[in-house]
This record gives C-alpha cells, structure tokens and sequence, in this order.
C-alpha cells in the first residue's frame, strides 16, 4: 500500500520504515516558531525544561506579531524577553513591524518542500502550502525541540480533496474553505491531515494557495499539504530557501476519505456570524448593511488581497459611514504595496493602512474595533463571540475580494457584481 | 516501556461538562492582564458550571461531550487542570492541540462517550488496556499508544526527556 504526503514527510524524518496513519513517532524537526502572543508560557516552558543546551535554537524563529507595536507593558516585557532570547541563543528575531508569522517564516526562507516546521499556533498549517508538514504546538514541544532537534507526533489519517476546473473570476480559496467548513463543520477535519490536489490548486497563484493551507485550521487538520509545482519551486528560490524536495502521495495511498469539489461552480461565500461554518453564497445571506471592513491576518493580508482590494476601489470612495482597515502581513508586502501604488489607491478610498502585523484579527491587542450591534466583514478566519473584543459586534466574514465590494457598497456584496471585483494576478 | 504500569489505572469521581467547552470558557478570565494560573484555576468553567472550582477535589476525572478544549492552542489550560488536580479527562472527542497539550502535561485523555451519569459518580480508566468502567458499564476505547503512554508515566514530556535524554520511541 502507498503512503499519504505527511505519511511520506514523517517517515523521512523519522525511522527507515514507512510509516502509517496511527503510529506514534519521534521525528526530527526542520524549523520551528515562537511568536508573541506564547513566548511568554514558551520561555516558562524552556526555563522549566532545565536543559542543558538549546543547540537548536538557531533553528528557530521568533516573531513579534500579534501585538505589534505593544498595547501594554506586559506585552512589551514579553517582547524584550524574546529579543534577550533570540540574541543569547542565536534564534532569528523578527521584531514589530516585519509581519505575520506564518508570511514572515517562507518569506525568510528558513523551510523548504518535504521539511517539517513547527510553530506555537494553530495556523502554522500555512507551510503546507510549499509542499511541507506544518503544524500547531505548544511551549512544551517547543522547549523540546529546541533542546532535542525533535518532536513526537502522531500520524494523522488524511482527507484528500480534489479540487477539478479552476476558481471563476472573484472566487477565491477563501470560498473554498468556507465551502468545506458548511460541508465538514469546524473541526470537521480534527486529528487529520488534508491534502489539496486538482487542477484548481494548479491554477492558483501562490497567495492563494497560503490562503488554503492556512485555512485548514478552522477544519480542525493538524496539517494542509499541497503538491508542489514549477510555481513552488520558483518561489521557494526566489525567497532564499534550500533545495525542495517534493514530496507526492503514491496512487494507492489510503485516505480517510476523498472530497471532490468542482471549483468552477462555487460562487463568492459567507460565513454568518459566531460561526465559521455557517457558511452561505453572498446572495444567500440576502441584504446585510456593513459598518467595518477588515483586509488582513495571515489567511488573507497578502499581496494578492491587497492588489484585489485596490482593484475595486480605485478612483472611489468607500460608502458613507463604513470604517476600512487594511493591514499587511509582512512588511515585504507593505513594500511591494507601496511600490504598486496600492497604499496610496486604499488610502485614497478611504481606508486606514496599519503596520503589518496580525492586526485587527483577534481582539486581546488592545484595540476595540467595532462598537454594539456593529457589523464587520473581514477576511480573517474567526469570527466566534467576542473575537473582536466585543461580543455584541457580528463578524462575517469573507474574501478580500467581498470585503472590498462590501466596503463600496455598504453591505454585503458579491464582489462579481462590481467593476474590479474579478481581478486576478496573470 | 509497553509493560502496564500502576499509572496506567486511574479511578475517581467524574465531574461532568457538555459539549464544545472550548478554552475560552475554560479559563475565560485568561486575558486579564497580570493574573496568574492560580487565579484563573479558581475560577475555572465558571461561566458554564458556577462553583466547578471550589467543588473539584484533586483526583477528580473532567467528563465531558464532544470537542473538548477547541479553538485555542493555549497550553495554560493543560496548566489549569493540573492546578485543578484533575486526574484525567474523558470526553467524546477533544480539539487536537488541547490533547497534544494533555500529554506533554502528564494528564491522560480519554475518548469515549459516557452517558447518563451523575455528577460524582465512579469512574475507572485502565490506559493500556483501552476501558472506562462507569455506571457499571465497561465501555472499550482505542488504547494510547505505549509510547504516549511512557510520557504519561514519567509525568510529561519534560520528566521524559529527563530520563531518556536519547529521544527515540
Ligand atoms: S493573523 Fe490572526 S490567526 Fe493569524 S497568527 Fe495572527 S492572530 Fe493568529
């Protein structure tokens, strides 16, 4: 019998023998993450640990993002701890303003196809989108592998979706997600893998495949493993990384189960307030006046979103009243945003551009956003009660595509029904 | 290491929650800035069963519904429990990093759907042979792994490492 990618990417570092869904190994980690909103349990954790050498803390990175700059001095304190860390211990420091996470690590370049990284979040799914096993950890493992180079794991059984045709002009691998969650559930994917596969994922440019992966995480997958191609491979060079080595499912692999979705028919979704899998097409959720519009976070502050969200509002206003927040997820998008004169068409729409970072996704970073009753639609990946910092705001959310159309028109709109709204990278 | 141990056997009274207790509600006053572990496990699930805290007493088994400690990877809701005492968890299905959190914490998980019992009531959990006995029912369960289990055992994965600073499994 054949072997699943993440049977295959474990069994590499592991022992000689190939591994299946089930077993419990002890594999060798390739790089691994700390950011700020768990440095603070993951350095109690090292302290605790007692090791006597961290020899793979160069290995690492550590990533002030979530609350960057810092609301208060706890955060702040937390930040110098990392940076005394990082300086002591060699790791990679990537200090307020260089980005999120899960952009900032392949923009460094620090993995490749086949490795295996892990990161003190639920979304470090992102990797998987070059084609390596990314997933969530805590300060325990990470105390671990810094002092063994190792993390023990679990083989996850794999849910392969075939993605066939390609995404329709204003749809997006967000759509795609929320499509799954009203079909899985949230957490409809919990312990596995998922392996994204079709002439659709093909067809996608490489923002949009991070959007995939990292958008597994509302599935509950322990990982999000897409096939690498040509595209991969340039950017992976382009960015610095070693070598690939891609890794493929073998035809007679063993899935839990296979999903096939025909890319071509979806249409533009929603997902409904306090839940992500209440899912519906943007017509569905019928008329929904909006007060705030989010573009950001690690599932969708790329360039690509940016370029889409500028697409639509050039040379226009946002509607009378609507608030838009626009926050890129590294500071080599900001960059590259100002070059394109992306900045300035948002700016000039109406919308606020913030530092990169994560932003405005998750309410404990000191800013209070949206007042009661208000309406956000955002292109993060939560919206439960209280996400925002205020448990009487509604979030729905959606692509940046329909966040931009949305922040144009003042309520929720399908982004295929204004001028821009079926933009897309050549 | 796959030899059954007395670690392995795990009894105490089972104190019951439902479905979906995420970590939110768990330690839902986790976000005020400069509270420690210990203020927060005194007021633990306190929006879901008022006075869980003050009722809990070291060696008490956490039953619960489906999806157990979901939708945060935070590891200080492992930290609470221990604070808590709490001997194991059984629940129909927990969030992956919550159970991963588990057993590098040295606290067992369990998945298994127990119905109709009180608040209370006996619970037995033999790890290495896959059972849990309530109500005078014995309901089999997919046993942890040895290797999991050996982590258990040493009490966490620090204690581990500790002991076999050579990490294979
Ligand atoms: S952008 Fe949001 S979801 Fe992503 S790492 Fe930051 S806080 Fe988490």
């Amino acid at each position: 019998m054949g072997a699943t990618m993440v049977e295959k990417i474990l069994s590499s570092h592991a022992l000689d023998r190939q591994l299946r869904a089930g077993d419990v190994v002890v594999a060798s980690v390739d790089f691994a993450m700390v950011h700020d909103g768990r440095a603070g349990n993951a350095l109690k954790m090292i302290e605790k640990m007692n090791a006597k050498a961290l020899p793979f803390a160069h290995r690492a990175a550590f990533v002030v993002d979530h609350f960057s700059p810092p609301p208060n001095a706890e955060a702040a304190n937390t930040h110098a701890a990392m940076r005394s860390f990082a300086a002591a211990h060699g790791a990679r420091l990537y200090d307020v303003g260089s980005g999120i996470c899960h952009q900032v690590l392949p923009e460094g370049g620090h993995f490749t196809c086949g490795d295996i990284v892990v990161g003190t979040d639920t979304h470090s799914t992102t990797y998987g989108a070059f084609n390596a096993l990314g997933t969530g950890v805590e300060g325990t493992d990470l105390s671990a592998v810094l002092a063994t180079g190792k993390a023990w794991f679990r083989v996850p059984e794999t849910i392969r979706v075939e993605l066939s045709g390609r995404l329709a002009p204003g749809v997006w691998a967000k759509d795609i997600t929320l499509h799954m969650l009203r079909r899985l559930g949230a957490e409809g994917a919990n312990y596995r893998a998922l392996e994204y596969v079709g002439s659709a994922v093909e067809a996608m440019a490489i923002d949009d495949r991070m959007t995939l992966a990292n958008h597994a995480a509302e599935l509950g997958a322990k990982a999000a493993i897409l096939e690498a191609d040509a595209k991969t491979e340039a950017w992976l060079q382009a960015h610095g990384a070693a070598a690939p080595r891609p890794v493929r499912a073998d035809a007679d692999a063993h899935y839990a189960e296979v999903i096939g979705i025909d890319a071509g028919s979806l249409a533009p979704q929603v997902a409904r307030p306090h839940h992500i899998d209440q899912a519906v097409s943007v017509a569905e959720a019928g008329t929904q006046r909006i007060d705030l519009a989010l573009i950001g976070t690690c599932t969708n502050g790329r360039l690509d979103d940016l370029r889409q969200a500028a697409a639509v509002l050039r040379g226009k206003r946002i509607a009378p009243g609507v608030r838009m927040i626009v926050t890129p997820a590294s500071r080599a998008i900001y960059l590259q945003a100002l070059r394109e004169g992306l900045i300035e068409t948002l700016a000039q729409a109406g919308a606020s551009v913030e530092p990169a970072g994560c932003g405005t996704c998750v309410g404990i970073t000191g800013k209070l956003i949206a007042g009661d009753g208000e309406v956000i639609v955002s292109s993060a990946n939560r919206n439960f009660k209280g996400r925002l910092g205020n448990p009487r705001a509604q979030i729905w959310i959606a692509s940046s595509a329909t966040v931009a159309a949305s922040a144009l028109t003042g309520v929720l709109t399908d982004p295929r029904g204004v001028a821009g709204g079926d933009w897309r990278v050549q | 290491m796959s030899a059954p141990s007395s670690s392995d056997l795990i009894r105490g009274p089972a104190h019951l929650l439902g479905d979906d207790v995420n970590t939110d509600l768990h330690c839902s006053t986790k976000y005020l800035p400069g509270k420690d572990n210990a203020f927060v496990a005194a007021r633990a699930f306190e929006d879901l069963a008022p006075g869980f805290a003050q009722r809990f007493e070291p060696g008490g088994i956490i039953v619960a519904g489906a999806n157990f400690g979901i939708n945060s990877s935070r590891e200080q809701a492992t930290h609470v429990l221990k604070l808590l005492g709490c001997a194991a968890l059984v629940a129909r299905s927990f969030g992956r990093q919550f159970f991963r959190n588990c057993i590098n914490n040295g606290l067992p998980v369990v998945e298994c759907t127990l119905t109709g019992l009180d608040e209370g009531d006996a619970i037995e959990i033999d790890l290495a042979r896959g059972c849990v006995r309530a109500g005078g029912v014995e309901h089999a369960v997919p046993p942890l792994p040895a290797e999991v289990r050996a982590i258990l055992a040493a009490g966490g994965l620090h204690a581990f490492l500790h002991a076999h600073p050579d990490w294979r499994l």
